[in-house]
């Protein structure tokens, strides 16, 4: 994004031209006022280079051409390197910003130096310096040139800080560049869903093509099919930012049209610490959770996650893992216990518009009764497109090894279950806030025991809404 | 690449006839050739103060290089001065495209047709390509205010030809826009009235 910028400003090396100049053989003096004229009008518009060579023609053809001998003395006792300014565009361009930052700061010894402000600015951005960025940027916004390239890093700066509305504001003025317009408008929509408090409510409808996970049963009447219905909401507030403590609040309800007795209801609270941003970092988080089934009291949770990742080689690399202490509800306490989960994630771009994602996960669930016990394990994959700045598509899929803890009497059979999911889905920003959603999620269900396999297709429509600030 | 293209246009364009600007012509195109873009304006600037009527078109060229994409655009006779040399088109083209003009950029870009050979062409289509992807939505208002106030911060230099070029991407922009936002046609009058004039429609 910044390559033109930088091209604009490279200018071809030369040798040096502060050495003494040479007389033409054969000079030709008529054409040295000429190169002078040349030379006075680059000086004054500031282009040393071009200066410096027009005196050093004049002074070829002419060699008595005492203005232009003082115009380039002049020219050559102020700096005696080569323009630091351009030093550090180089460096900049080799991908060495904290190799460039010096030279910026020496072009800016001299005075105020928009140009090399803007660099240097990125530079430190870049390095993740955000507070020696933001004034610099800050000084590079004054000039009408450079206030959109300017804007759009204080937005950076100002996102990463956690002052969304801020972002969003300066990825306002960004968008004035039409080459910054898209990227600008898609990060003023995430500032606007970003920051210390964000709030969320999706609600949802569709179809359930098997409520009951009926065996066999997919769409025909035998299986229990019927529409569904559900709103989530949640509200997350980071009191120091992105990075630091956080609360969570959030709550559901995920009814059914006719069969009621599958309704599903519950709210969480959570308190979470995180540390670091989103090329690296590390959370811990309390959640406890309570739900209601068929308007009964169903299950009361207490779980534990911890989470870190790190960035290497442009893949993003996430170990996690969740423990949750599950108490259920009369009929279904025998599945009490113990349920913890672990999963290995890597996440890459795959072109500029493409994420993907492979993950493998490892759990074990310890209940009261060992033939309810569990250990399963599998791959995951996600790929999201950017199809439009508006338009996203999601697509996941895992495959899942579900073994149980003990010969079941009653299913004369050690269960053996695997479970094939997958899940697409678009959404479409309506505005900064308000977002459609096209869903649709499935599994397959194999086990060996028959009543245990089934097949579940579940298309849905939504509409959510998020605010940041 | 390109810029041995331009010497070798320029080589062929004063094969015809020798003048004094024609040596500094030459010069300058050998200069260029070397990326020796600083001493290169120098050559083409003389030839301009010698008569050379070529001279501004390559020093255009040179000053792209240089980055410095307005003043090219001077040299032009702005973005949308009569087609002459392909290569010197796609200059032109080029220096639009760094001065934010894009509109300007594209109809120059346009108007090379097949007068460019296969590289230049390939160059124009990606450039194109790229103002494409810049201008694929509703410009903003922001967007259309910013060019006009180029537009008179360029007049109240007396600098009429980015002036012009200016204005006119804005009445273009803005006839993009859904509210036709900045889009009347241009009159004599101080275009930095317009934003406040424009600001008044619902």
């Amino acid at each position: 994004m910044i390559a033109p910028l930088l091209a604009a400003l490279t200018l071809a090396a030369s040798s040096d031209p502060c050495a003494a100049v040479a007389p033409l053989p054969h000079p030709d003096p008529a054409s040295a006022p000429l190169y002078r004229e040349v030379g006075d009008s680059e000086r004054a518009a500031g282009h040393r280079e071009p200066a410096l060579a027009a005196y050093r023609d004049a002074l070829r053809n002419d060699p008595s051409d005492a203005k232009s001998r003082a115009a380039l003395e002049g020219l050559c006792r102020a700096p005696a390197h080569a323009d630091p300014f351009q030093e550090g565009v180089q460096r900049m361009q080799a991908g060495q910003p904290r190799e460039a930052i010096p030279f910026f700061e020496r072009a800016r010894a001299g005075g105020p130096d928009p140009s090399a402000a803007l660099l240097e600015g990125i530079c430190w951005y870049n390095l993740g310096d955000d507070e020696a960025a933001e004034p610099l940027l800050r000084e590079a916004e004054a000039r009408p040139e450079h206030r959109e390239m300017a804007s759009y890093y204080r937005g950076l700066v100002a996102l990463r800080a956690g002052s969304s509305s801020e972002a969003a504001r300066l990825f306002d003025v960004a968008s004035a560049d039409p080459t910054l317009e898209h990227l600008s408008s898609d990060l003023a929509r995430v500032a606007h869903r970003d920051g210390k408090l964000v709030l969320s409510i999706l609600a949802e409808s569709g179809w359930d093509s098997n409520v009951s996970l009926a065996p066999g049963g997919t769409f025909g009447p035998t299986s229990a099919s019927d529409g569904t219905y559900g709103v989530s909401a949640t509200a997350l507030y980071r009191i120091l930012g992105p990075s630091g403590p956080y609360l969570r609040a959030s709550g559901f309800l995920h009814d059914q049209f006719q069969l009621g007795a599958y309704d599903l209801k519950g709210v969480d609270g959570a308190v979470g610490w995180q540390v670091g941003r989103g090329d690296r970092g590390a959370l811990a988080e309390y959640d406890l959770g309570y739900r209601t089934f068929g308007m009964n009291p169903f299950l009361t949770s207490h779980q534990l996650l911890g989470s870190g990742w790190f960035t290497a080689g442009g893949v993003v690399w996430t170990a996690s893992w969740l423990g949750r202490f599950e108490s259920y509800d009369s009929g279904f306490s025998p599945f009490s216990g113990f349920f913890q989960h672990g999963e290995l994630r890597a996440t890459f771009p795959l072109g500029a518009r493409v994420l993907a994602g492979l993950a493998y996960g490892l759990g074990h669930d310890s209940t009261q009764q060992s033939v309810l016990d569990f250990t399963e394990h599998g791959p995951g994959a996600l790929l999201r497109f950017g199809l439009t700045p508006r338009l996203r598509l999601g697509v996941d899929a895992a495959f899942t090894f579900r073994q149980y803890g003990a010969y079941d009497p009653t299913l004369s059979a050690q269960r053996s279950d695997q479970y094939l999911d997958g899940a697409a889905f678009t959404e479409y920003d309506l505005s900064n806030h308000l977002m459609a959603r096209v869903a649709l999620t499935g599994r397959e269900a194999f086990s060996n025991v028959d009543a245990f396999a089934y097949t579940k297709i579940v298309p849905t429509v939504g509409l959510a809404w998020i605010g940041g600030w | 690449m390109i810029t041995a293209a331009l010497s070798l246009a320029l080589s062929v364009s004063l094969s015809a006839g020798g003048s004094g600007a024609g040596e500094h012509l030459l010069a300058g195109a050998g200069l260029f050739r070397e990326a020796r873009y600083a001493e290169a304006l120098v050559e083409f600037r003389v030839a301009q103060k010698l008569g050379s009527p070529e001279a501004s078109g390559y020093a255009g060229a040179t000053l792209v290089q240089l980055g410095r994409p307005e003043e090219a655009l001077e040299a032009f006779g702005g973005p949308d001065a009569p087609a002459r040399d392909a290569l010197l088109d796609y200059y032109r083209a080029l220096a639009a495209f760094d001065a934010r003009l894009y509109l300007a950029a594209d109809r120059a870009l346009t108007s090379l047709d097949s007068r460019a050979g296969p590289r230049v062409t390939s160059q124009a289509a990606r450039l194109r390509q790229e103002i494409a992807t810049a201008l694929s939505g509703e410009p903003p208002r922001t967007a259309v205010d910013w060019y006009l106030a180029r537009c008179a911060e360029y007049r109240g230099q007396h600098r009429e030809v980015l002036a012009r070029a200016f204005c006119r991407e804005s009445t273009e922009l803005g006839a993009r826009r859904s509210d036709r936002y900045g889009a009347q046609p241009h009159s004599s009058s101080d275009p930095a009235a317009r934003p406040a004039l424009a600001g008044s429609r619902p």
